[in-house]
């Protein structure tokens, strides 16, 4: 009986296609575009749209009072910010930024997951488990505990320096301009380290160990293994890690900056994005901080093409 | 012989030293956050002594900490806050994707690239119209006003893309032949297979949106809105020193997260992993 039912079907299933309304038609041919839509319509709306206006507020003056209306003001805006030191102080902290992020975010990670690969040991997920936790914590509950270990009266840190005596007074780390920059830097590292290193030992793990045997049996040694077949199969891995160091820092380190520092003291601490939210949210000043973005939106985007260019021309791939 | 005992001496050296590094990366790693829960508990006179373990446990940071700040009500908003988000950019997602890899219509490309390039796109540069458009729909001060711009995620779509793509087309036209709806192919017969995927993206959501700092620290001030980051750091800014109290709030406002951790660590891990940061 069912076996009837089954050859039936094509049959049928011939007649209704016939039969289809025009109105069915072009519900079938809408219906890719019902599923893309919502996503579609909100990332118009959230992402691309705004953009376009801050485009164009960055030629306006306006205090974003709805009640004002924005006064075109041509490129004032951008020679406001190319003739002020606050911007290429940004700049400037951001590229350091960066620099001192790369032993948190590439180097270490790269240089731990080397060194302790092929550890065939249960305890492995126990320490993965472990560095890795600082990377879900709340960016504000990690600001809160690092700053009492920062404290310059009685955080650890400085009672540990005092009591060695390595220094005299307690380091201001979070209040000295000095000592700012590389503070944050450890705050967002300390996050960033674990799963950097989780990161390359995934990496470490699609790579074929009998290209290492083949290597042993001509007799070369760990280093030069290390030279000539890790680093390579590894490349996606650094390139992607690099990547997202050099796009990504200024927002990692955002939250620290702005719930420890604001970006203080005297601007020792802020970075592009950290510009952006003091010119417009603090100074209520639309304009600049649109031109700004416009600014950064562009260097990160050509930092961004240099990438994938040389990532094309360098990552090895081992198909 | 006597080469053979030298090399297995050699590897237990060798994978001693791999465990020494290990162990200091993650006594690095753990340190801040053992050290934000043991002072969580230590009393009044015992928190400048800078002991590693408190000489009794005590309640006290936490009960003032309650007491100061509205935490249980902000962890329901927080919790409202991150799961809202999270199945919202799932669900938009998931019928992106499905979308994207089922079907090749006009377009179809065009707005793979408009997802694909939002990335690039941070959010300090769209803040300022999206902030006036909120206020002008009336969203200040609320947490509809920092779900809203966060209800579709083009990481979570390029996320699952992958996964969409490689499930058999010949399993769909079978299930086409069985005159299955589109909507009926996406929930009977890909969904059930990439499970485990749209799960692990999904506790990556959550975790992310918990702990999102910007937008939250944008729209809401108010205290009967506040999520738990927001209303952390104005309890740090108003008790600049009371450090047990703090401790106990940042302890409280991660809670829900290493609970999550300790449950789901292998699957919380693995996410990160696969997926990445945004």
């Amino acid at each position: 009986m069912s076996e009837i039912a089954l050859s039936a079907l094509p049959d049928l299933s011939g007649v209704a296609v016939r039969q289809q309304s025009a109105a069915k038609r072009i519900l079938k041919r809408l219906t890719p575009f019902l599923f893309v839509a919502p996503a579609l319509i909100l990332v118009l709306f959230w992402v691309y749209r705004p953009l376009v206006q801050t485009f164009g507020l960055s030629i306006q003056m306006w205090n974003m009072n709805p009640n004002v209306e924005p006064v075109n003001v041509g490129l004032q805006n951008f020679q406001y910010i190319f003739t002020h030191p606050d911007f290429f102080q940004a700049v400037w902290n951001t590229f350091l930024y960066i620099l001192l992020m790369l032993p948190f975010s590439v180097i270490l990670p790269m240089a731990i997951a080397i060194a302790t690969n092929r550890l065939s040991s249960r305890a492995k997920n126990i320490y993965r488990a472990i560095f890795f936790l600082p990377m879900i914590m709340p960016p504000v509950a990690c600001s809160a505990v690092w700053r009492w270990l920062m404290h310059p009266i009685n955080g650890l840190f400085n009672h540990l320096l005092t009591s060695m005596g390595v220094v005299e007074e307690g380091v201001r780390f979070l209040s000295d301009e000095n000592w700012v920059l590389l503070s944050i830097v450890l705050i967002a590292g300390w996050k960033m380290i674990g799963f950097s290193t989780l990161m390359f030992s995934a990496g470490l793990t699609g790579i074929d160990p009998s290209y290492y045997e083949a290597a042993s049996v001509d007799g070369h040694k760990k280093w030069r293994q290390t030279l000539t077949i890790t680093l390579p199969l590894l490349s996606p891995t650094i390139m992607l890690m690099l990547m997202m160091s050099v796009l990504m820092t200024a927002q990692w380190t955002f939250a620290y900056i702005d719930v420890l520092t604001q970006g203080g003291p005297a601007g020792a601490s802020t970075n592009v994005y950290y510009l952006l939210w003091t010119y417009g949210f603090k100074n209520f000043n639309s304009g600049l901080s649109s031109a700004a973005a416009v600014v950064f939106f562009i260097g990160f985007g050509i930092l961004a093409l240099i990438f994938t260019r040389i990532n094309r021309k360098v990552a090895f791939y081992d198909n | 012989m006597a080469e053979l005992t030298i090399s297995k001496r050699q590897i237990h050296w060798q994978n001693g030293l791999k465990h020494l590094l290990l162990i200091l990366l993650c006594v690095f790693a753990i340190f801040p956050i053992y050290w934000m829960v043991i002072s969580s508990f230590k009393g009044q006179t015992e928190i400048f002594n800078n002991s590693l373990l408190p000489s009794s446990f005590s309640a006290d940071n936490y009960a003032y900490a309650l007491e100061q700040v509205d935490i249980l009500g902000m962890t329901v908003n927080t919790f409202f806050m991150a799961i809202s988000q999270a199945v919202l950019q799932l669900a938009t997602a998931i019928m992106a994707a499905y979308a994207l890899t089922r079907w090749k219509f006009p377009g179809s490309r065009v707005i793979y690239t408009l997802f694909a390039l939002t990335w690039l796109v941070p959010i300090q540069a769209t803040m300022i119209p999206n902030y006036t458009t909120l206020v002008n729909m009336g969203f200040r001060d609320s947490i509809v006003g920092v779900i809203i711009p966060n209800m579709a995620s083009a990481f979570a779509i390029l996320s699952l893309y992958p996964a969409f793509k490689s499930f058999p087309k010949a399993l769909i036209e079978a299930g086409m032949m069985d005159k299955m709806s589109a909507p009926g192919v996406l929930f009977k017969l890909i969904l059930p297979n990439i499970k485990s995927s749209v799960v692990s993206l999904g506790i990556l959501l959550f975790i992310n949106s918990w702990n999102e700092y910007f937008w939250p620290a944008m729209i809401v001030s108010d205290q009967g809105q506040a999520t738990l980051q927001i209303g952390l750091r104005s309890f740090m800014s108003a008790e600049l020193t009371s450090w047990g109290p703090l401790m106990a709030a940042a302890v409280l406002a991660s809670l829900p997260i290493l609970i999550l951790y300790l449950l789901l660590q292998k699957q919380v891990i693995q996410s990160f992993v696969k997926w990445g940061i945004k």
